[in-house]
């Protein structure tokens, strides 16, 4: 079991860059063996401490903010993708700050469309029709080309019992 | 301290309170984690925003037994700082990225180069360990065993603190 706490997998498991697999395995251990609860718990503990070491408290009104911003994504009930925010670099950037995105960029580089999944009948509907129709149309090609074969020999017999 | 003991009950309440109190309890520590990366506060408090508009996904795994809250908001800002760094334009700016040479951090200043260029890699940069071990030409197993170095110096460092 120390072998296994030893590893490190317990501190890439909490740095969230652990396998899926990994993470399975950390799960059935920790839930098996005591020490291993106990050593994860610790480096958790660890992570605080550093946080803790690090913590800024955020302005006031950055809450608002986030809950407005959070309230507008419930709204619009999709979640965007995360903007790349970045700095300008070369200071502190106390001073210099990037402005924040302004703008949506609304014309889409994909190739690919969406659309909404009720289309799947329309399109599933208009398949049937297609091959109904195709049915038709082979079905009065055929009868059309059956009677024009009796009309030909009806014109030859016609034509032979006037030679009579 | 047990982040989750603190965050289940408001998270049965409401999502609205879940995340007000996350927002209490958690905004410093990631804001100072943030800042630690982007070196620009309105950058910092933007991937903040970010995070906290995330946390309405995932708030059931939050809140959910043994899940460490704090480390489930960093791994999320991590997921968020990856973009941060593909925004890096110059090689200059990259190798500042790599390095990090503004981190501050006390526990971090006690490890030797190799240990912060894992600690560093893992913790803020969200790579993975076999990623680390190629960039710095060695074993997946020597990159976690040096993690685990890392943590415990941050465990002694913590310990010292204690008995001073």
């Amino acid at each position: 079991m120390k072998e296994y706490i030893d590893s490190g997998i317990l501190e890439v498991f909490v740095m969230g860059v652990a396998t899926d697999e990994e993470v399975k395995e950390l799960m059935y251990m920790k839930a098996k063996y005591p020490e291993v609860n106990e050593a994860l718990k610790q480096l958790e503990i660890d992570m605080e401490k550093i946080a803790a070491d690090m913590a800024l408290a955020p302005p006031p009104g950055t809450w608002d903010k986030i809950e407005d911003e959070i309230d507008g994504l419930i709204r619009r009930e999709t979640y965007t993708q995360p903007v790349k925010f970045r700095t300008d670099h070369g200071h502190n950037g106390y001073e210099k700050t990037a402005p924040p995105e302004q703008f949506i960029s609304i014309e889409s580089e994909s190739n690919h469309m969406r659309l909404h999944k009720s289309w799947r009948w329309v399109f599933a509907g208009v398949f049937v029709l297609g091959k109904i129709f195709l049915g038709f149309a082979i079905y009065f090609y055929l009868e059309n080309r059956q009677t024009q074969q009796q009309l030909q020999e009806l014109k030859t017999e016609i034509r032979e019992l006037k030679k009579k | 301290m047990n982040p989750q003991l603190q965050t289940s009950a408001p998270l049965a309440r409401s999502n609205s309170e879940a995340l007000r109190s996350l927002y209490n309890s958690y905004a410093a520590k990631l804001l100072g984690y943030i800042f630690e990366v982007v070196q620009n506060k309105t950058v910092a408090e933007q991937y903040l925003a970010a995070v906290f508009n995330e946390v309405p996904n995932e708030i059931e795994e939050l809140s959910k037994a043994g899940v460490n809250v704090l480390c489930r908001l960093q791994i999320i800002a991590r997921r968020k700082l990856a973009n941060f760094f593909e925004t890096l334009d110059t090689e200059t700016e990259r190798k500042a990225g790599q390095n990090m040479p503004w981190v501050n951090n006390r526990y971090i200043a006690q490890m030797t180069p190799l240990q912060q260029q894992v600690f560093l890699g893992a913790y803020y940069q969200c790579k993975t360990t076999s990623h680390i071990a190629k960039e710095l030409n060695k074993t997946e197993e020597e990159v976690r065993k040096t993690l685990k170095e890392c943590f415990t110096i941050i465990r002694n460092g913590r310990n010292d603190e204690r008995v001073h």
